[in-house]
């Protein structure tokens, strides 16, 4: 049985189901806050999973309309915005914070709707 | 070669280019002084043109959104059924309740009215500020002034989309304000193709001018930020390209400099190579950096004669600053900044990041913009609390004099242009 092909993300991409959930978020906020959450080892773990896909997934995401994209390209869209957002901690800070920035927190008031 | 040698000029020191700026020790006492603070507010705040918001905000008639300015008023900006732009002052002329407001008095809000209601007795409001309708009219008195009752307006100018109040009645327009050179070179880039639009906010403990002294610097960088790109010192100094490779202009009282950038990456060809924890490969993957997306567009029509009016090399960005409180940031990889500083109190300050890219045509477009985002905030943050560590230290006075490098000339002139502003204010009132 193919446990985890539940349809979430585009055929080719599947093998990042088990992310969806932690990573697959809508907002820059919510992407944030769950980086705080994680440890340095979860982030690299998700970086780790997801980076030989990206370049890929990338270029699948570029056939589509991206003012059209369907509910499993939008999901594959914000995964890799995920990794965008743990790239830092990954590669130079080796922690989930940037060094250095104490409790300095920005809110985000705008962002785009995709 | 190194961007250090690359770059130089040679050309020499700045300020002393600059007859009314010293080269002396500084004080910050106006930056920690509360009879500063308050003089400043009258003086420059309370009389200056103020960036509130942009045209995007309001993008039909009937739109408005809010403005809690601490120390200054709670305003309305609407775009009214005539299509213009107004300021009201967000209070009823009935008792004084704020009129426009959602739960908490003190957040701001936004929306789309026809016209507003008085949450206390019901009184209503056009767009444009003036009453329309009193409830229990035949309960008042002869004395009502039907036709003058209003939210007062206050005055109200666009310019390039940027919207700006200001709250005295004798300052002079907004465009003579501004002067001949930043409304040239500002005008001719269209503000209007970027709305893919980022907008970041928080609270710093720190007078409003430290946090601007944190931007007006290309000092800072190699040891605030360039040390975790590389951990040794000595080669995160070479990523900031040298002080002779700026250009600066301090057109009093704004200011501009024109900032050097690394150069594009090369256009993609094959495969960036296999998945590695390296912040280079990632920026080869999604094609940015923190000097922008590598992929410049050619259809925005930005990259005008106006651009990099010093000619420096390897140009990146120029970054006007506007009296007293805004910088916008051309970026010529596509995309504007405006940082914006809002005093509270003496020691602390709003601070508002806003980004602005065009809308993006693919997935990877899009992409480039959230890394470069991303980028430019994490590095905020680092500044934001750098400028809360200093604060707090000048605040105490065990040191009351400091020391500005030709690398500073901006913070220089920035804190004389402001205590000159209040000078000559005090100067004025006295006569
Ligand atoms: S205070 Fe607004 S209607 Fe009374
Ligand atoms: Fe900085």
């Amino acid at each position: 049985m193919t446990t985890t092909a539940t349809g979430l993300l585009p055929e080719p991409f599947r093998a990042l189901e088990p992310w969806v959930t932690d990573w697959a978020l809508a907002t820059r906020e919510e992407r944030y806050q769950k980086r705080l959450s994680k440890t340095i080892d979860e982030l690299q773990a998700f970086y780790d999973a997801i980076a030989p896909l990206a370049e890929d997934a990338i270029a699948y995401l570029d056939t589509r309309d991206v003012h059209a994209l369907s509910d499993q390209d939008t999901r594959l869209l914000h995964l890799l915005y995920s990794m965008i957002m743990t790239s830092y901690p990954v590669n130079i800070f080796k922690q989930p914070r940037i060094p250095d920035s104490g409790a300095a927190y920005f809110d985000t008031a705008v962002e785009p709707a995709l | 070669m190194a961007i250090q040698e690359r770059l130089a000029t040679g050309r020499g020191k700045y300020t002393p280019g600059y007859p009314d700026l010293d080269t002396g020790p500084v004080s910050y006492e106006d930056s920690i002084s509360e009879e500063f603070f308050q003089a400043e507010r009258e003086a420059i705040f309370k009389r200056t043109w103020l960036k509130v918001g942009r045209v995007e905000q309001l993008p039909r008639n009937g739109t408005f959104f809010t403005r809690e300015l601490v120390g200054l008023g709670s305003i309305v900006i609407t775009r009214h059924t005539d299509g213009q732009v107004y300021a009201l002052h967000n209070i009823c002329a009935h008792r004084g309740n704020k009129v426009v407001w959602q739960e908490h008095p003190t957040n701001e809000t936004q929306g789309t009215a026809r016209q507003f209601a008085c949450k206390y007795h019901g009184w209503r409001y056009g767009l444009d500020g003036k009453c329309s309708y009193v409830t229990k009219r035949d309960e008042f008195f002869e004395s009502l002034p039907d036709d003058q009752l209003a939210m007062p307006q206050l005055r109200c100018e666009v310019f390039a989309g940027f919207i700006f109040v200001n709250f005295s009645t004798d300052a002079p327009p907004l465009r003579e304000f501004l002067g001949e050179k930043l409304t040239a070179e500002l005008e001719s880039w269209p503000f209007e193709k970027f709305t893919n639009h980022w907008s970041f906010r928080t609270k710093v403990k720190g007078n409003w001018k430290i946090g601007i002294d944190a931007l007006l610097e290309w000092y800072h960088p190699a040891y605030v930020h360039g040390r975790f790109l590389n951990t040794n010192v000595a080669e995160a100094e070479k990523l900031v390209p040298p002080m002779d490779s700026y250009h600066y202009d301090l057109f009093t009282p704004h200011m501009l400099t024109s900032v050097p950038g690394p150069p594009v990456l090369k256009k993609k060809t094959g495969s960036v190579g296999p998945a590695a924890r390296d912040m280079n490969w990632a920026y080869r993957l999604f094609r940015a950096g923190l000097f922008g997306p590598d992929d410049i567009r050619t259809d925005l029509g930005h990259l005008t004669d106006d651009r990099n009016p010093g000619g420096i090399r390897a140009w990146s960005n120029d970054q006007y600053w506007l009296f007293p409180n805004l910088s916008i940031q051309l970026w010529g990889r596509g995309y504007y900044i405006t940082y914006q500083y809002i005093p509270e109190t003496v020691g602390t300050h709003a601070y508002e990041v806003d980004i602005y890219f065009p809308e993006p045509r693919t997935a990877s477009e899009r992409l480039a913009q959230e890394l470069v985002v991303d980028s430019t905030i994490e590095f905020a943050m680092q500044d934001t609390n750098t400028v809360e560590a200093t604060w707090s230290q000048l605040n105490n006075r065990a040191l009351q004099t400091f020391h500005l490098s030709d690398m500073e000339l901006m913070i220089r002139q920035f804190h004389k242009v402001v205590r000159d502003a209040v000078a000559a204010h005090q100067a004025g009132s006295e006569k």
